[in-house]
């Protein structure tokens, strides 16, 4: 850096310059946010109703006191970890083209993580509250209740992202290479964490002694490998997006990555329902009727079944669609196995996965549960809040990291897309080296 | 450590809900919850038929999953006691004990904190039993310290066959029913 091409408080400068990004769009980029925006007035205005009258405005009950919020949390935490761990082969095989969505990776799992922490924070019956939960400012329970652990895995994923992401964009800015002595170290810790963060979440649920749909082994493991299809799924919409409106150089390649990845997952996925319908149903035990409420119904009480083997079947269909290439190849059935995969996972490992730990409660009552308008629309405010982060921090990310974007009295960078202009048809290119014809 | 348990003799218990009555008025429990309840178990074949009842709480335990699973410390035990008490002040709301409780005991209140039965902790510290114990009609139901051999309670779990509900989720419950 030359000092004197250094503008005087270059933070400021850089915050004016990424905001004067977010602000500049066409009719497009204004509709969505516009949407968005719609999206976060009405969730915030079901979250005052629920402010002022508490939980019970909720469908939420005594019996089964965790329903919507938590689901969609148990989701986003996983497509956080995921969002970071499709990293790995960019560092560990040093391929250029992930090595450009990395950020995209970070900006999502940042976007995810802040989704999954307001979940918890919207399933508070006293979030007035929340300060107990700061270490050393409240009465922290740490290390004993996971729910502490969570506390701070996931706050603290988000400060590692945050720290990743903005050191490498601002030294773009700054027209210089990040060095990667410097971050990778990061990079290692946040590959970790990732794994970490969604360790915790499972080991929240599987700790309850009292829920036998819970208490397993293998609830780790599945909660991993299916964030391994959903992360990756929401990766390949999400960046095909991009492509489209902003010229990013994402190469068909790593759309074909992530497939792989995904569809693997996905293989995976299924083994572990398999091997969990077997353990629970060859010789039932009593820790079965939460399964036998969620897959046959129980008592007459099915309100579960249809919604199972709706996310089961789409998860299939999108397996089938992955593992056999030509299928795969088709950019457009592999939108619908993607599609198909975010929904399925989002039924399997939310409500799917959170209600029958509930039904039947410990002492045998089946209470059955669906949430409400009041509970979707605070989740769809969620969302928002979500999508809309992720929405600013690319579109100001995108145009430094094109190199058009740099800070006053620093040359624009070697060009390597240009924002706001059409996007080329990288379908043309060779992928991996084979030809597609 | 100072164990209070509850010792129930089912064989006595006429399934009269007065202990659930008197556990309202005393803790003033809000309406439509209950920090007990009354269980009515049949087993057996026709003519056969044996009715069990049991009184069922919150059951002290000295590995309270749900005092473990409190992120704030909110769900304590009372001093040196098994006695698993709620700090309202402390309380978020997070549900995680719910979620952790094996039995049932806990419900979150209108004011969004979680609550339970307390052993009438108030009473006890007045050298009183709990509310439902004193009122029981058929007194069926015995509070008292484990750890002294001279307790009702202990000369009751000598004297008979006690046992826990679900003593294999390894809470170490301390509510005890004679059969």
């Amino acid at each position: 850096m030359s000092e004197s091409n250094t503008p005087r408080l270059p933070l400021l400068r850089f915050v004016y310059d990424g905001l004067r990004q977010m602000v500049r769009g066409r009719v497009v980029y204004w509709s969505w946010i516009g949407l968005l925006l719609a999206g976060i007035l009405v969730g915030g205005w079901a979250y005052i109703q629920q402010l002022q009258h508490g939980l019970v405005v909720t469908n939420l009950t005594n019996q089964v006191s965790w329903g919507f919020y938590i689901a969609n949390f148990t989701f986003l935490v996983g497509v956080a970890a995921a969002a970071v761990m499709i990293a790995i082969p960019a560092y560990i095989f040093h391929r250029q083209d992930i090595k450009n969505i990395v950020l995209m990776g970070d900006t999502m799992a940042i976007a995810a993580v802040t989704m999954a922490i307001l979940f918890v924070v919207a399933d508070l019956g006293r979030p007035d509250r929340i300060w107990h939960m700061i270490p050393y400012i409240g009465n922290f329970n740490f290390p004993a209740s996971l729910l502490a652990w969570d506390v701070v895995v996931l706050n603290g994923y988000l400060l590692l992202n945050l720290g990743i992401s903005f050191y490498i964009i601002g030294c773009h800015y700054r027209g210089c290479e990040p060095k990667l002595k410097l971050y990778f170290p990061f990079v290692v810790l946040a590959i970790f964490w990732a794994i970490g963060i969604h360790t915790v979440t499972a080991f929240l649920f599987s700790a309850n002694v009292g829920r036998g749909f819970w208490h397993h082994a293998i609830l780790a493991p599945r909660f991993i490998a299916s964030a391994f299809c959903s992360g990756p799924a929401l990766m390949i919409l999400g960046l095909q997006i991009i492509r489209r409106v902003s010229n990013y150089p994402i190469h068909q390649s790593v759309i074909d990555h992530l497939a792989i990845i995904m569809t693997v997952a996905l293989q995976i996925t299924l083994f572990f329902v398999v091997a969990e319908l077997f353990t629970e149903f060859y010789n039932e035990t009593e820790a079965v009727m939460s399964a036998h409420y969620l897959f046959v119904g129980l008592n007459g009480h099915d309100q579960l079944v249809p919604w199972i083997w709706t996310g089961l079947g789409m998860l299939a269909i999108a397996t089938f669609i992955g593992t056999v290439h030509p299928l795969r190849r088709n950019l457009l059935l592999l939108n619908v196995a993607a599609v198909l995969t975010v929904i399925g996972v989002w039924i399997e490992k939310g409500m799917g996965f959170i209600i029958p730990g509930f039904v039947p409660t410990p002492i045998g009552e089946i209470y059955e549960y669906m949430p409400n308008l009041n509970e979707v629309l605070i989740s769809l405010g969620i969302w928002s809040i979500g999508l809309l982060l992720f929405t600013l921090m690319a579109k100001a990310a995108i145009p430094i990291e094109c190199g058009a974007l740099r800070a006053p009295g620093i040359p624009a960078g070697k060009l390597i897309c240009r924002p706001e202009q059409q996007a080329p048809e990288y379908r043309k290119e060779p992928v991996n080296g084979e030809s597609e014809s | 450590m100072t164990r209070y348990a509850m010792v129930i003799d089912t064989r006595l218990c006429i399934g009269c809900g007065d202990c659930v009555v008197a556990c309202k008025n005393e803790n003033r429990v809000p309406a439509g919850l209950n920090r007990d309840w009354v269980v009515e178990r049949t087993s057996g074949a026709w003519p056969r038929l044996e009715t069990e009842f049991r009184s069922e709480r919150c059951n002290h335990c000295d590995h309270a999953t749900c005092v473990q699973a409190c992120p704030t410390g909110a769900s304590h035990h009372w001093g040196d006691t098994n006695v698993v008490l709620v700090n309202p002040d402390q309380c978020t709301g997070c549900k995680a004990c719910i979620a952790a409780c094996p039995y049932d005991a806990r419900y979150i209140t209108p004011e969004g904190y979680i609550d339970k039965c307390t052993f009438c902790h108030h009473r006890v510290e007045q050298g009183l039993d709990p509310a439902c114990v004193a009122t029981c009609p058929t007194r069926c139901m015995h509070f008292g310290r484990l750890d002294d051999p001279r307790s009702r309670v202990a000369q009751l779990l000598r004297e008979r066959n006690g046992e826990t509900l679900k003593p294999e989720t390894g809470n170490l419950p301390n509510v005890y029913y004679l059969k």
